[in-house]
């Protein structure tokens, strides 16, 4: 067998094992695409006439429990957006003291941070819903809000915010350690400002960590549910929250359709967002703690 | 000031530098200081307040069924099975003070976790769980990662690594849905197929014997790619001269995955199956959208047990011990995660 001939098969092998992992989501695809009636047809179709009634259905009102799903939609986009870009600032402004002051309890606090990552979402969430009703309690009573703040919009965003902080300070510490301090020196001698040493000088070295930091943060806040569905309240609820409960409210009966073609929509971002940001994949898998390409 | 040459300029400036506010500011402590003020208020905020209000409860018997507490409806009324969302918990700080009842010893709420037979039980199925998923997904992964390491060159491998890596980011909520769909007794596909090769339909989901192999299997589906990537970031880690000197001298498969591929690749797999473990030991969503535990408690893991004390039985007390032990447990994990990172930062800048 030529070498040529060998790649080739190899190659085939690869491509093979790649699809084999996305065919059930393929599934879903080609569900999305049906009918109700094509969808439940025993056996199932492989041939069917495409059509985008499901999506035109599921997102402008059909009978389930959620008549639109384009408010579920915006908040799943302004929550991860705005909590993921909020934690990137944040912790932007701290890696680089972190990184340049090295304050005394640097690496507990990375430590910390990291291991509330690694805390079960369950085990968190009792304590955050505690508190949350505490608070929202004792601010009504004190006659300074009339809507809940906690657990309303506010809250979610800071929990978000807060739930997107930890990966981005290691990734981004790690990327500012990387960057010597001799440019810092070269702007102060040169006279330029710490905040222009920071945005100026820093920061541009580190896009490739933001990009990172932001993609990835972006991806799991997108995919969160469990705090979504325990501490959401009106103007909170993102879409997995939508999927879980639509479910139910089919009375019984699983909606396919709807759900088929509501998941479609929304796990479209993610894989959208690998195949561009390919190449930081690992560090986004990884927290920001092994960095490298595959 | 027309004739104020550069010169004497220059000279003022040096003889009395400018007193600007931002300059001080700046070079003062308070600088740093500021900078990590932000992330330290989030920090107190939602990590330390909660945790000091999780250890604070842990010691109580507190619940939201004593008597004397606005119930949700749910306790009350029958509870729809999967929306036992508890909205309609209304207990003040001080009405939480008021009806908490110390527990007969300060540690009452950790010992019934030793006595609790179900959370043992949901402790075996999790440890079973995780022990299972994580051993097969690094074989599989890195056998897999092996086949993927020579395909730097294969036409679209951006789209077919893309294909492989999608199960991992998707949310397990919608992944949990995908998997329902396709173990569907009657029109699921699966069953399908398992018809045409004239077997007996199952319901995978329901079945006391399928549940748990039909979830794990969802799991290893999920995250099989993420081993393949570690595998893939360990490979990348072993100099190009190494494997090169390795091939000159016509090592061996099996020394040169002895000599040269481990020492460098180690550290990264390990990290991989570290973090797989912390997070298999994490899953939640998935058997919740999946069984909700069931049939019986047979996929009933630790992470939907905490859930179903906390926010269905209401038993605030007892869950939040439950949720020390496993921080606890979550802070270790990381120790020694980052005893591995660092043990590969010694070797590699040796």
């Amino acid at each position: 067998m030529s070498r040529a001939m060998r790649t080739r098969i190899y190659y085939a092998i690869l491509w093979m094992v790649a699809i084999f992992f996305f065919l059930p989501i393929f599934w879903i695809l080609l569900a999305a695409l049906k009918t109700d009636a094509d969808i439940l047809a025993v056996p199932p179709k492989l041939i069917f006439a495409p059509t985008l009634e499901q999506f035109n259905k599921t997102l402008f009102g059909r009978g389930t429990g959620i008549s639109n799903t384009i408010p579920y939609l915006v908040n799943s986009l302004v929550l991860s957006l705005g909590s993921v870009a909020l934690a990137t600032v944040v912790s932007f402004l701290a890696a680089y003291a972190f990184s340049r002051y090295k304050p005394r309890a640097t690496n507990f606090l990375m430590f910390l941070m990291l291991s509330t990552r690694m805390v079960p979402a369950s085990a968190t969430v009792v304590a955050i819903f505690q508190m949350y009703n505490a608070f929202d309690i004792g601010l009504r009573n004190l006659g300074l809000i009339s809507q809940p703040f906690f657990r309303g919009f506010p809250g979610v965003l800071l929990l978000y915010t807060m739930f997107s902080i930890p990966f981005s300070l290691w990734i981004l510490k790690g990327f500012i350690d990387g960057v010597s301090p001799r440019y810092d020196e070269t702007g102060f001698v040169n006279g330029a400002s710490r905040l222009h040493v920071l945005f100026k000088v820093v920061l541009p070295q580190v896009r490739p960590g933001l990009i990172a930091a932001f993609i990835f943060n972006l991806i799991f806040v997108w995919n969160e549910f469990l705090f979504n569905f325990i501490l959401g309240g009106q103007g909170t609820q993102m879409i997995p929250y939508a999927l879980a409960v639509g479910l139910v409210n089919a009375g019984g009966n699983i909606d396919w359709g709807y759900v088929a073609a509501l998941s479609i929509l929304y796990v479209s971002l993610p894989v959208v967002m690998i195949f561009f940001f390919q190449r930081y994949l690992l560090v986004g898998m990884t927290f920001g703690t092994v960095r490298g390409e595959v | 000031m027309a004739t104020v040459t550069i010169a004497e300029r220059n000279e003022r400036a040096l003889a009395q530098p400018r007193r600007n506010v931002l300059r001080a500011f700046e070079e003062s402590r308070a600088y740093p200081a500021a900078l990590l003020t932000p992330i330290l208020l989030f920090f107190v905020l939602l990590n330390v307040i909660p945790t000091l209000w999780l250890i604070g409860f842990s010691f109580y018997r507190y619940s939201l069924q004593s008597p004397d507490i606005p119930r949700p409806a749910c306790v009350s009324g029958p509870c729809p099975t999967l929306l036992s969302i508890p909205t309609g918990i209304q207990v003040s700080l001080t009405q939480q003070l008021q009806i908490i009842i110390p527990a007969e010893l300060p540690i009452g709420n950790y010992i019934r976790i030793f006595e609790d037979p179900a959370l043992w039980g949901a402790f075996g199925r999790t440890f079973l769980f995780v022990v299972l998923a994580v051993v097969i997904e690094v074989v599989l992964g890195v056998a897999l990662g092996f086949l993927f390491w020579g395909s730097s060159k294969m036409p679209g491998r951006r789209v077919a690594l893309t294909l492989l890596f999608t199960p991992m980011v998707i949310t397990p909520v919608a992944s949990g849905l995908f998997w329902r769909l396709i173990y569907e007794p009657t029109f699921g596909v699966l069953n399908f197929l398992i018809r045409t090769f004239g077997g007996q339909p199952i319901d995978f989901l329901t079945n006391n014997q399928w549940a748990f192999p039909a979830v794990l299997f969802v799991d290893i589906w999920m995250w099989t790619p993420f081993m393949i990537l570690m595998t893939l970031a360990a490979l990348g880690s072993v100099p190009k001269a190494e494997l090169e000197a390795a091939e000159v001298d016509r090592m061996s498969w099996r020394s040169k995955v002895r000599y040269v591929i481990w020492p460098h690749g180690k550290f990264i797999l390990m990290l991989g199956i570290l973090l797989r473990t912390i997070d298999a030991f994490k899953t939640t969503d998935l058997v919740f959208l999946m069984t909700n535990g069931g049939p019986g408690n047979i996929t009933e893991l630790v992470g939907l047990q905490l859930y179903r004390y906390a926010f269905a039985s209401l038993n605030i007390g007892f869950s939040s011990a439950l949720a020390v032990v496993l921080l606890i447990a979550a802070i270790a994990f990381t120790s020694i995660y980052l005893w591995v990172l660092n043990a590969r930062r010694r070797v590699e800048s040796r």
